[in-house]
């Protein structure tokens, strides 16, 4: 798996290491032969050692730890014969357990003492043998435990052996802990594996860190290596059980064979199994694996390679990079990335700006490639070696500097291009096909009857106003407006008027723009007009009865407004387009048409006008965002199509009220107007030899087969994009990865922000399943799911995401059930245990969910397209909401936001005399429970309270208790605000709101035709054991 | 001679079939290794579809005049599938998805001279057997 970069690690081979390795030369080399050689070596250790004495792996895995020593080889096998193993039938599990103790006693002896400063550890290992063996029989017995924590499970075992150890120096104390929480893994596997003494040896290195007698030795080994530059060690140091073992197989993966044993098992199993005489399931439902703490970051990767750019902007499915297409064929999950270039830094970890005036962007000649903290100098400094295509380039002279001894740039800390893995190079005049344009805004407005009764113009206009100032790329801004209705109104707007003037255009056949300028006019200069314009906008329609809608012709004569310049178009639509070009027709959703054939026509544009023209905006670097408020059907298949291919947005309030979703509109309408923006921008993916983005997905259009074409860009975007390997075999140990973003800032200066990463290549499966990454593969999965249903049913979509998850478990269960006996449980990687849950999520989710009652198709289309731009974070956290009690934390004046905890998503957690907390990211769904006490309610809502919720708006009230409630909505708020969430009020029992706005949500129950959480493993399970 | 004349007549219909056909192949290629750009690409090809399926259309239509019946029913498969395409309105290439597309437009447009070179063998099997039928 060869990890490292040979760059960095300057460390030579740790030096004891080399010694004990000897004996077992191959695996050490290959994976860690600079820097890791701590880890590497237990793999390499385990499998010279013949198969009929499992056990001795085990040991030879602490000698991993305790490499150091050269004579491990010999003590393990001797320790077998150990007295203190059980006899020899159940000897098997018990062995294991033993041996484990066991072996610090021998090792130490002959082996630790001598490299190790550490010479008091051993003495505990003596006084340890007794002890163990009592305390592990008692281990087999212990149930299986959930994936969830092993700590706990544990603990039967633990406390014999922290006696001893705690006879020991109280140095050694400190390590115990860790040992402890190993240990559950041990537990689980040798209960259900009754000979295999394989499985443990994958525990011990992770002790290693804890283990007693043999921590010391190699907590410090670690450290050594680190300096080198190998980051991974940390982790051994770590407590919990299951990441330590995730650490482990990292490193001991080498060649497939002996790796599966050495890497040994960091699955994690459930037990399904059904117990005689229940008629349970099996499962206890409190004990499935779930996401209550959101989103976690894969931490491996960036602990590797320190100098790759933050998760945050790119993010692998697996950190492993198979070395060949057969290897990338049995993992059946997507390989890919998501990456989202503008990601929001928090303070301080700002992307660095970098300006190479006088040498022009240094980049590889043959691959283009921009210099990045992996290229390697070389001849003193007058020529790097590109990391993506290994060519040698020259340096340009006023980019030379000179290598000090180990080959290090000296000026390395004032170049944060060499440093970082993400920065931004200020771009020359090459990299312009004109001169950068400004940001430009583009309003198109509906205003026929139904947008004037919404009372979604007067919000429009005074958000609008409001955000003047806001607008980013003073004083170049520009800005303009049209509305329409059976008509076009065009507004002239030039800085010498006073007033705006209207223009009309009533011939929709023939379009064309009655002022050639002064349609867009610069901010600055025309500020008043347009402050006078949006303060009459919304008394200038207030008697208009049009119900017709001229969009077609509306769109195409925006687009000849903003064809200069390109830009943001954003469009109110609140009628369905009903005179022109692209009129659409009232194909609304047909419950007949479900299930048949032509039932993923409905989620297609009906009008190839709405393709042509997406293509014709982003041609001319125009996005469009669709904002669709209509209460009756709006077609947003046709209509976010334009976004979609514009790199836009779609935001859909259904039934759009003022009063009642007028403060997210105007929310949502403030953010997409100020936050920060890029213009007319491309991104383009470069990655090493032998491995090729083949497909995108999100919402953009492809310019060239791997160059996306993004008229704007901002933080709340997301990208995904499919790898796929070439024919030949991955012969470097590392694979790169080079994100760059050409873009306009709003200041009018043009940029390239580029991101790097580096990730290792691996010859191993398990590895590439120990180092998945669970959100960016859901996140890949969701993309082509929802793609999937715009040329399938909705019902292959879900068959199809089900199958691949069934696949790949089963892919995983056949490297690692038969050796282990692991019958009737279900087992799955513990880097990707809520998998299982997010696929029924997704399943569940609004473009994927059920047939026709399930959802409107608006709604389908609205989420769809929304969902495949939405950046990780943001997906999980929509697909498996947060899900609180708040009542007492409301009645308890002490208590903290942080103390709030999430809860599984199952009404069975929903208490009567509670108040609950829905959070899914886009909206808040608050649910009263029917014996909730008055109290609340009343403070809450005051003389609302018994009123019909569904009308009844949430505000501040001059209690104690609903400032509270409300500074902690503004504080969910406040950790996400791409989107707003409102807050919709519901009381239990009250249908069929309560089932439409939170029943239906709760992804773990059983819900009209799908599965439930429980079943739906259990299903899983089913099909991964057939022909398993 | 009519023979020859009618089999003249068809052979350069099928001729300019297969230039077509070759034409939009080149346009897909060239996309594909980044020679144009997709916008150009896709008018390019989408201004031959329609020449290109009516002259099928008339050809079979041709063939059946003249009473080739083997012909003809060897080129009625063409003709459906062109005009099932035609009615599902994927006649055109999608600019927004022509990446996505291209291995399926290529691989359908492959498959189509294939199936005109045929065409153009078997008629040259027929102009062969019924001038030596005239010549009996």
């Amino acid at each position: 798996m060869g990890t490292e970069n040979p760059g960095r690690q300057q460390f030579p081979p740790a030096r004891p290491v080399a010694t004990p390795f000897s004996v077992a030369p191959p695996q050490n080399m290959m994976p860690f032969s600079s820097s890791g050689p701590v880890v590497g070596s237990e793999a390499s250790g385990f499998r010279p050692i013949p198969p009929g004495a499992p056990q001795p792996m085990v040991p030879s895995s602490t000698h991993v730890v305790g490499s150091q020593a050269s004579g491990f080889r010999p003590s393990p096998i001797t320790r077998f014969s150990d007295p203190s193993v059980p006899s020899p039938p159940t000897a098997n599990v018990p062995p294991i357990a033993g041996q484990f103790q066991r072996f610090p006693a021998p090792h130490f002896p002959s082996t630790v003492q001598a490299p190790l400063s550490h010479a008091p550890p051993i003495g505990q290992p003596l006084a340890q043998p007794p002890a163990p063996p009592v305390s592990f029989r008692p281990r087999p017995q212990i149930p299986p435990v959930p994936m969830g924590s092993p700590p706990q499970t544990v603990n039967p075992a633990v406390p014999s052996l922290s006696a001893p150890y705690s006879s020991s120096d109280s140095m050694y104390q400190a390590p115990r802990p860790n040992f402890q929480s190993s240990f559950p893994g041990y537990v689980r596997m040798q209960s259900n594996a009754d000979s295999q003494a394989p499985p443990i040896p994958p525990p011990f290195p992770t002790h290693q860190g804890g283990y007693a007698s043999s921590a010391p030795p190699p907590s410090s080994y670690p450290y050594l290596a680190q300096p080198g530059g190998y980051v991974p060690h940390p982790p051994v140091a770590a407590p919990l059980g299951m990441q330590s073992r995730d650490q482990m197989q990292h490193f001991g993966s080498g060649p497939p064979s002996g790796s599966i044993q050495g890497l040994m098992e960091d699955f994690s199993s459930l037990s399904i199994a059904s117990v005689p005489g229940s008629i349970d399931p099996g499962i206890d439902s409190k004990s499935l694996p779930r996401p209550l703490e959101g989103d976690v970051e894969p931490k491996l990767l960036a602990e590797m390679y320190p100098m790759n750019c933050d998760p945050r902007y790119l993010r692998l499915t697996t950190s492993a990079i198979p070395s060949s297409q057969s290897l990338s064929s049995r993992w059946h999950l997507p390989l890919g990335a998501i990456i989202c270039p503008l990601a929001e830094a928090p303070d301080g970890e700002e992307v660095p700006v970098v300006n190479f005036t006088s040498t022009g962007i240094i980049r590889c000649r043959r691959c283009r490639t921009y210099v990045n903290p992996f290229v390697t100098f070389t001849d003193s400094g007058r020529k790097w070696r590109c990391n993506i295509c290994s060519l040698l380039n020259d340096v340009p002279g006023e980019y030379f500097a000179h290598l000090d001894a180990s080959g290090i740039r000296i000026d390395l800390d004032q170049r944060p291009e060499l440093t970082k893995g993400s920065v931004e190079f200020v771009a020359p005049t090459e990299y312009m096909m004109r001169p950068p344009m400004p940001p430009v805004y583009f309003f198109l407005i509906d205003v026929s009857i139904s947008a004037v009764r919404s009372g979604m113009i007067e919000i429009v206009a005074q958000t609008i106003r409001s955000c003047l100032d806001e607008l980013p790329g003073f004083p170049r801004t520009q800005i303009g407006f049209a509305t329409f209705d059976s008509a076009i109104h065009f507004y002239n707007m030039k800085s010498s008027l006073t007033q705006p003037q209207m223009m009309v255009v009533s011939d929709l056949d023939d379009i064309f723009v009655p002022l050639p300028d002064d349609l867009l006019v610069n901010l600055s200069e025309s500020r008043s007009v347009v402050e006078a314009f949006l303060d009459s906008l919304p008394s200038m329609f207030n008697d208009n009865a049009n119900v017709e809608s001229a969009f077609g012709p509306a769109l195409k004569a925006a687009f000849m407004v903003m064809n200069q310049l390109g830009g943001k178009l954003l469009i109110f639509q609140n009628t369905l387009p009903s005179l022109g070009v692209g009129r659409l027709k009232l194909r609304g959703d047909d419950l007949r048409v479900y299930g048949t054939d032509k039932e993923n026509m409905l989620r297609l544009p009906e009008d190839p006008f709405y393709k042509q023209m997406a293509a014709e905006l982003t041609k001319y670097q125009i996005s469009v965002n669709v904002y669709a408020l209509s209460d009756k059907y709006t077609d947003i298949a046709s209509l976010g199509t334009l976004a979609k291919y514009t790199g836009g947005q779609v935001y859909y309030y259904p039934s759009f009220q003022s009063a009642i979703h007028g403060e997210k509109l105007r929310n949502e309408l403030t953010r997409d107007l100020t936050r920060e923006t890029a213009w007319e921008a491309v991104m383009r993916i470069r990655c090493g030899k032998g491995v090729r983005f083949s497909s995108y997905h999100g919402n953009f259009m492809l310019r060239s087969t791997d160059l996306m074409a993004l008229p704007a860009v901002d933080c709340d975007k997301a990208y995904a994009a499919q790898l796929s390997l070439e024919d030949t075999l991955l012969t470097t140990p590392t694979v790169y990865f080079q994100v760059a973003l050409l873009y306009t800032a709003s200041c009018g200066e043009r940029r390239i922000r580029v991101h790097t990463a580096a990730a290792p290549v691996v010859a191993d499966l398990g590895e590439m399943y120990r180092q998945a990454d669970c959100g960016a593969i859901v996140s890949l999965f969701s993309r082509l799911a929802i793609e999937k249903t715009l040329s399938h049913k909705l019902e292959d979509a879900r068959n199809s995401l089900q199958l691949r998850i069934v696949k790949a478990l089963k892919e995983y269960r056949n490297l690692y059930a038969v050796q282990h006996r692991l019958g009737g449980r279900m087992i799955y990687p513990e880097s990707l245990k809520f998998l299982p849950l997010y696929g029924l999520a997704l399943c569940r989710s609004k473009p994927l969910r059920g047939g026709y009652a399930d959802a409107s198709l608006d709604e389908r289309c609205s989420a769809g397209y929304t969902m495949v731009a939405l950046p990780v974070k943001k997906l999980l956290k929509l697909l498996y909401p947060s899900f609180i009690r708040l009542d007492e934390y409301l009645l308890k004046a002490s208590a903290q936001v942080d103390d709030l905890k999430r809860l599984p998503l199952a009404a069975e957690n929903l208490d009567a005399r509670g108040l609950y907390l829905y959070d899914d990211g886009f909206r808040f769904v608050i649910w009263f429970g029917r014996a909730l006490s008055p109290d609340i309610a009343m403070n809450l809502l005051g003389a609302d309270f018994a009123a019909e919720l569904l009308k009844v708006n949430l505000k501040e009230r001059d209690k104690e208790m609903s400032r509270k409630l409300m500074s902690t909505l503004e504080k969910f708020r406040e950790s996400d605000r791409s989107y707003y969430q409102q807050c919709h009020l519901v009381r239990q029992g009250e249908q069929p709101i309560e089932g439409f706005l939170l029943l239906s949500n709760l992804v773990e129950d059983q819900m009209g035709g799908s599965n439930g959480y429980v079943d739906w493993l259990l299903q899983i399970h089913r099909q991964v054991q057939q022909n398993a | 001679m009519v023979t020859l004349w009618l089999w003249l007549f068809s052979f350069f219909f099928l001729l300019g079939l297969l230039c077509t056909l070759a034409f939009q192949l080149m346009c897909l290629v060239d996309l594909e290794y980044d020679y144009i750009n997709p916008y150009d690409s896709a008018s390019r090809i989408n201004r031959v579809v329609l020449p290109e399926f009516i002259a099928q259309g008339a050809l079979c239509f041709f063939f059946l005049l003249t009473g080739n019946w083997l012909t003809f029913v060897f080129s009625l498969p063409y003709l459906c599938y062109n005009v099932r395409l035609y009615m599902e309105r994927r006649h055109l290439v999608d600019v927004t998805e022509i990446y996505n597309q291209l291995r399926w437009e290529k691989k359908q447009r492959f498959l189509k001279i294939g199936y005109v070179i045929l065409l153009v063998f078997l008629s040259l099997f027929w102009l062969l057997s019924s001038i030596s039928v005239e010549d009996e």
